[in-house]
């Protein structure tokens, strides 16, 4: 049985290899791609296009691989960037593919590297990739990095082992009074949690496959490696959380992730390629936590030394005034939103800002749109919800860019009751609105799946194991991956059908440029120029988010001319925020006896473009 | 106008004096001088060279400018290897204007490495820790701070430069010593329709002018003019980057405190002090000395965390001792300030389990100037207006200036003097000095360093001092034997805090029996009455910590003959074994 399961695999596999999945620059699309095969991949990729790809090692794993991120468009100058990062969690090779797809599609047209550039990132945490690729598959997300789970006097002791021999960590069922499961009356492989208030009573433990190697009591709670990458960044992360690492950033691919893009401030926007899908749905509002800036108090302890009143309710912009008035400077610190907020201990933004859940909101349906026009079903299993402490939380809220994230697959529904999503209960959780579905539904559908499209295969058919402690006992169940990673025969298609929408996405960039300008005479060699930026991309520069967080490189208006006196006004002006599809006016009082001069904007990702300028006749 | 102004600035300031006293470095140290950045280098080598036996001098890591970061390790070797003992961390200096936190911490090994062998407490002491001591984490705001024209509060920052007035420059337009004596100071200008007028007491002070009265001056700032020409002041000087802001621990990013840095960590100094005491897991306690309020700040940050009353009661033992010998000290707990976050106090609390205290060392209200220095000069009920501030009453101000003129040599006060400014024209410079204001004028320094270093000694004093009995072993069946055990704590420091072992932070102190089988084992939770909590699985182990001044006891029920070793292993209070036969 578990022969055929695995023969079932291997059909499955030879029947993807076949079609046309040979790419123009070499590269395929018909397996699952190792470490080194993805660095091979990336160095041929390189290696084909010299004049504008680079290959950046950005940080080196706990185990002693590299990681790496392929540039295109090293050569251009004053365009945006967008960085791609894929399977964080390390257990979702289909998105490692997806990105190096990607990555081929920029590469095999000129359409989206004209003014842009790229930054891909397939392969953050290698040493995970181990649980996918070697001989028995788990769905492992840590890195190799030294960490006492347990607590104990041994360091990863106690692992999962594959007891049946079947290549596949699944799970243990046994039987137990004090079980809370149940083998499910409708599907005898399903096993249910017992609902006392039906009359039931759990009569199963389930466990993890494997042993209790330590003699503690627990099973697999002290497996190999250490820090899961794609919960170590800094936005909601939890430090006793298990996996997350002491500190954000412990995890050196974490680390070199966060210090590669901040060398690079002309990154734009972020993509991620994983388990959560922000172009499917906007990130989830509703977190506990988090400041209205519209209606700050302002506590008594400052009111009395600033003049405000405590029982009052303040804008921030309203605050800063009042701030500025009261205390100029603080250690040489100006006074403003920023300093302000830490002031009044206003603590981090936990949901996305309303001007941006705009876009977000536009372009998801412009996305389902997409899809429904490609034929693409939508009707499948909803993508994880954001998980604290990830790559694409930490995107929006600390770098303040448009971070999209894809999740390429999960299963379609096809169980019976498939629109029984899980309604959120009121008062469930503070913290989070579970976007997912009930897990017991989940599963029944993951089994249908399997029975439908895999004809089986990804089903381990429950069967009697002498457990050392455990004692009689049966292992089977829902095979590792098969959630999250279809056959390989559908690599190509889904990376097809669903990643043109991030080139897509990518003509939606903020693109700012000098208009006009208008110019009046006011006498005696007194001008008024009024200058025009206009925003011709869709989303706005900065988002609502970056504006707040005040990270995304600001845009400078540079005036220079000859003998230019600026009665009102500065040579150097801060652009601020501007919304996608508007033009902003900028004016300026001056004094010149020439007859023209030079405008243009500074800024690491904009078009510098020197505007000429006439004054006068 | 500009560009001839900054070279002339420029000029000026090639013959600033600086304000360090000068004198050859010898052991033991002098402590009635400021050490400067390579003075700091030259005495730790002094000293390691001075005591080979009992030193170890390492290079944690380079700063953004690339000095190097020094951690002296103080330890006598045949009394076990350092990571064997307790460890006592002490650091200063991480703001780098905060300049004599670092010859506290001087000071500290001075007295140690001075006086082994000659004084009983200190042999005591460093025989029995090992010490970490880290005087300057900001070597380069040190080395800038003693160099460059500041204000007594100015370079705090790491060398990181930020864009503080979002105009695409960084660090463009800081503070300038306008008149080049090394010093940031005040500007001001005659102002009619000014706020302040003369002090008619002293008139080297301004005080407000009451509705109605005619003004004489307008305040201008700090010295310096508009370097980038954008209608602003001083509004992007160095930096800001506050490296205690940039801890792993509850890190949180610019917009929700400024200063935080990009990511936690990124800082090269942070990142390798953290790396370094990552390294050490045998730290115990900690000292992170800063320079102003007179403050002992404790563990939590922020005050919504939660901290463990009998983590608080391990904290009094000490804090409560140092407010006696630091006179004039608040103890409190760090959210009492402000909340904090990403700083090295609640990383060290939290993700390294030690006891960590914050030592503000300087009060400006022992800058005196009366009689009866238990009398205050104003009465607190008058007081309201300086909000604590000592010379936020004009009353304060001029005790503050008589100081400096009978006991400060004239040296913390600089008199107004006319300056031609590029955009003010005829302004008046003058205020406060650079070695001013939270720093200790040199000859209160030795006191300073004494007082705070025996706080560092006391909590050197108090680390765990374990001691193991094998009190009671008896035949209780055929082969099988009763084997009971007391650990002892004869000091204040638990062997663990409670917040890691509720974190799970780490492994346990670890009780094992070797050289028979064990059957079972467990806590005695109740001697007399026999009352054992058996525990499930792995009885050969006991996974432990021991209370602060007390004990805790375990029975292992043991079955074979013959010699049997006990081994109690904790990676804060060292390790023990006895042997016993059945």
């Amino acid at each position: 049985m578990i022969k055929n399961v695995l023969c079932n695999l291997l059909v499955l596999a030879i029947l993807a290899v076949g079609a046309n999945l040979q790419a123009q620059n070499g590269l395929s699309f018909d397996k699952y791609k190792t470490n080194s095969e993805v660095q091979k991949a990336l160095t041929m990729l390189q290696q084909k296009s010299p004049s504008t790809a680079a290959l950046h090692k950005i940080a080196e794993s706990p185990g002693g691989e590299p990681v790496f991120v392929l540039e295109i468009g090293k050569d251009l100058k004053n365009v945006p960037a967008i960085f791609v990062g894929a399977n964080f969690e390390g257990k979702t090779p289909l998105s490692t593919e997806g990105a190096l797809f990607l990555a081929k599609m920029i590469l095999d047209s000129a359409n989206y590297t004209r003014k842009l550039k790229w930054m891909i990132l397939p392969l953050p945490n290698p040493d995970a990739t181990v649980g996918y690729f070697s001989n028995v598959k788990w769905e492992r997300t840590v890195n190799d990095s030294s960490v006492n789970d347990d607590k104990d006097d041994q360091l990863n002791e106690d692992g999962p082992e594959d007891l049946n021999g079947d290549g596949l960590i699944t799970k243990i069922r046994a039987e137990d009074p004090e079980g809370s499961y149940i083998i499910s009356d409708k599907d005898p492989r399903i096993m249910i949690k017992a609902d006392p208030a039906k009359g039931e009573r759990g009569k199963y433990k389930l466990y993890p496959e494997g042993i209790d190697n330590d003699g503690d009591g627990e099973i697999n709670e002290d497996g190999p490696g250490g820090i899961n990458p794609g919960i170590n960044f800094p936005h909601l992360f939890k430090s006793n959380a298990r996996d997350a690492g002491l500190w954000p950033g412990e995890a050196p691919e974490t680390y070199g992730v966060m210090k590669f893009i901040f060398d690079h401030p002309e990154i734009a926007m972020v993509y991620t390629l994983g388990t959560s899908d922000f172009c499917m749905a906007p990130p989830r509002v509703g977190r506990k936590g988090g400041a209205n800036m519209e209606s700050l108090k302002i506590p008594a302890r400052f009111a009395s030394r600033i003049g405000a009143d405590p029982e009052k309710t303040y804008t921030m912009n309203e605050a800063v005034e009042i701030f500025k008035a009261a205390m100029p400077s603080r250690g040489g610190r100006e006074m403003n939103a920023e300093t302000v907020a830490e002031f009044l201990g206003l603590g981090a933004t936990v949901n996305p800002l309303d001007d941006d859940l705009k876009f977000y909101t536009d372009l998801s349906e412009k996305y389902k749109a997409y899809l429904k026009a490609k034929g693409f079903s939508t009707d499948r299993l909803a993508a994880d919800t954001d998980k604290d402490g990830s790559f694409e939380l930490w995107a929006y809220y600390h770098l303040g860019v448009p971070s999209f994230s894809m999740n390429l697959f999960t299963p379609p529904k096809l169980s019976e009751q498939k629109n029984k999503e899980a309604v959120p209960k009121e008062n469930a959780s503070r913290e989070s609105i579970p976007r997912t579905t009930d897990p017991d539904e989940r599963e029944k559908n993951l089994q249908a799946y399997i029975d439908k499209k895999l004809n089986g295969a990804g089903f381990v058919k429950w069967q009697s194991y002498t457990h050392p402690t455990l004692g009689k006992v049966e292992i089977g169940g829902i095979a590792p991956f098969v959630n999250s990673t279809p056959p390989v025969s559908q690599i190509d298609s889904l990376c097809k059908v669903q990643l043109p929408w991030l080139l897509t996405l990518s003509k939606k960039l903020p693109d700012l440029h000098l208009m006009n300008e208008v110019v009046t005479d006011l006498g005696a060699g007194v001008y008024r120029l009024e200058l025009f930026v206009e925003n011709r991309g869709f989303l706005p520069y900065p988002t609502a988010m970056g504006g707040k967080n005040r990270q995304p490189a600001p845009v400078v208006v540079i005036l220079e001319g000859e003998n230019l006196q600026l009665l009102e006004g500065y040579a150097r002006t801060p652009l601020g925020d501007i919304g996608g599809n508007q033009v902003k006016k900028l004016t300026w009082t001056i004094k010149t006896d020439k007859k023209a001069l030079k405008a243009h904007i500074e800024s690491p990702l904009f078009d510098a473009t020197v505007r000429q300028i006439k004054i006068g006749g | 106008m500009g560009k001839l102004f900054i070279l002339f600035a420029i000029c000026l300031s090639a013959f600033t004096v600086v304000a360090e006293n000068k004198g050859k470095i010898e052991i033991p140290l002098r402590f009635d001088r400021y050490y400067t950045y390579d003075d700091v280098v030259e005495a730790l080598k002094l000293l390691h060279s001075t005591f080979p036996e009992l030193t170890k001098l390492d290079v944690v890591g380079k700063s953004e400018e690339g000095r190097e970061i020094y951690a002296l390790t103080i330890n006598n070797a045949k009394t076990g290897e350092a990571l064997s003992k307790p460890g006592v961390y002490v650091d200063g200096n991480i703001h780098g204007n905060e300049i004599q936190a670092g010859e506290v911490c001087l000071y500290f090994a001075n007295m140690l490495l001075t006086k082994y062998g000659e004084n009983d407490k200190i042999t005591k002491v460093v025989d029995k820790n090992a010490y970490y001591i880290i005087p300057v984490v900001n070597v380069d705001g040190r080395y800038h701070f003693f160099k460059d024209a500041q204000t007594s509060s100015s370079d705090r920052s790491f060398r990181i430069p930020k864009d503080d007035d979002r105009d695409g420059l960084v660090d463009e337009d800081g503070p300038d010593d306008l008149d080049g004596d090394g010093n940031i100071c005040m500007m001001r200008i005659k102002d009619p329709l000014g706020d302040y007028k003369t002090d008619p007491e002293d008139p080297r002070l301004m005080i407000p002018v009451k509705p109605g009265e005619k003004g004489e001056w307008t305040l201008l700032g700090s010295e310096g003019f508009d370097n980038d020409n954008d209608g602003k002041i001083n509004e992007d000087g160095e930096g800001y980057f506050d490296a205690n802001r940039n801890w792993g621990y509850d890190w949180q990013p610019n917009y929700v405190q400024n200063g935080a840095g990009n990511f936690p960590l990124c800082a090269l100094g942070v990142k390798a002090i953290a790396a370094y005491i990552h390294q050490r897991p045998n730290i115990i306690v900690n000292f992170a000395f800063h320079n102003s309020g007179g403050m002992w700040l404790r563990a939590p940050s922020i005050k919504s965390e939660f901290v463990d009353p009998k983590d608080v009661a391990i904290y009094d033992i000490i804090g409560k001792n140092a407010l006696k010998m630091t006179p004039g000290t608040v103890y409190q707990p760090s959210y009492d300030l402000y909340d904090t976050h990403g700083d090295t106090d609640s990383h060290m609390f939290n993700l390294e389990g030690s006891y960590t205290f914050v030592g503000e060392l300087f009060m400006r209200n022992q800058e005196t100037y009366r009689e009866n220095v238990n009398k205050p000069v104003v009465p607190a009920a008058e007081n309201e207006a300086s909000q604590g501030r000592r010379g936020g009453n004009p009353v304060e101000s001029r005790e503050l200036l008589k100081f400096n003129d009978y006991l400060g040599l004239n040296e913390l006060y600089k008199e107004w003097k006319p300056f031609k400014h590029p955009t003010f024209g005829d302004i008046e410079i003058g205020g406060w000095v650079k070695m001013s204001s939270r720093l200790p004028h040199p000859f209160m320094l030795p006191d300073l360093v004494h007082r705070n270093s025996m706080v560092v000694l006391y909590a050197s004093e108090q680390t765990p001092e374990i001691s193991m009995e094998i009190f009671d072993v008896k035949e209780i069946g055929k082969n099988l034997h009763q084997v009971r055990v007391r650990l002892k704590n004869a000091k204040g420091l638990p062997t663990m805090s409670y917040k890691s072992i509720s974190n799970r932070l780490y492994t346990q102190d670890m009780l094992k029996v070797t050289g028979a089988k064990v059957v079972a084992s467990g806590k005695i939770t109740d001697l007399r009455n026999n009352k054992i909590s058996y525990q499930e699985h792995k009885p050969e182990t006991i996974y432990t910590s021991v209370p602060s001044y007390g004990f805790s006891e375990y029975q292992f029920l043991v079955e074979g003959k013959g010699e049997i070793k006990i081994n109690y292993t904790s990676r804060k209070a060292g390790n023990l074994v006895k042997g016993t036969k059945l």
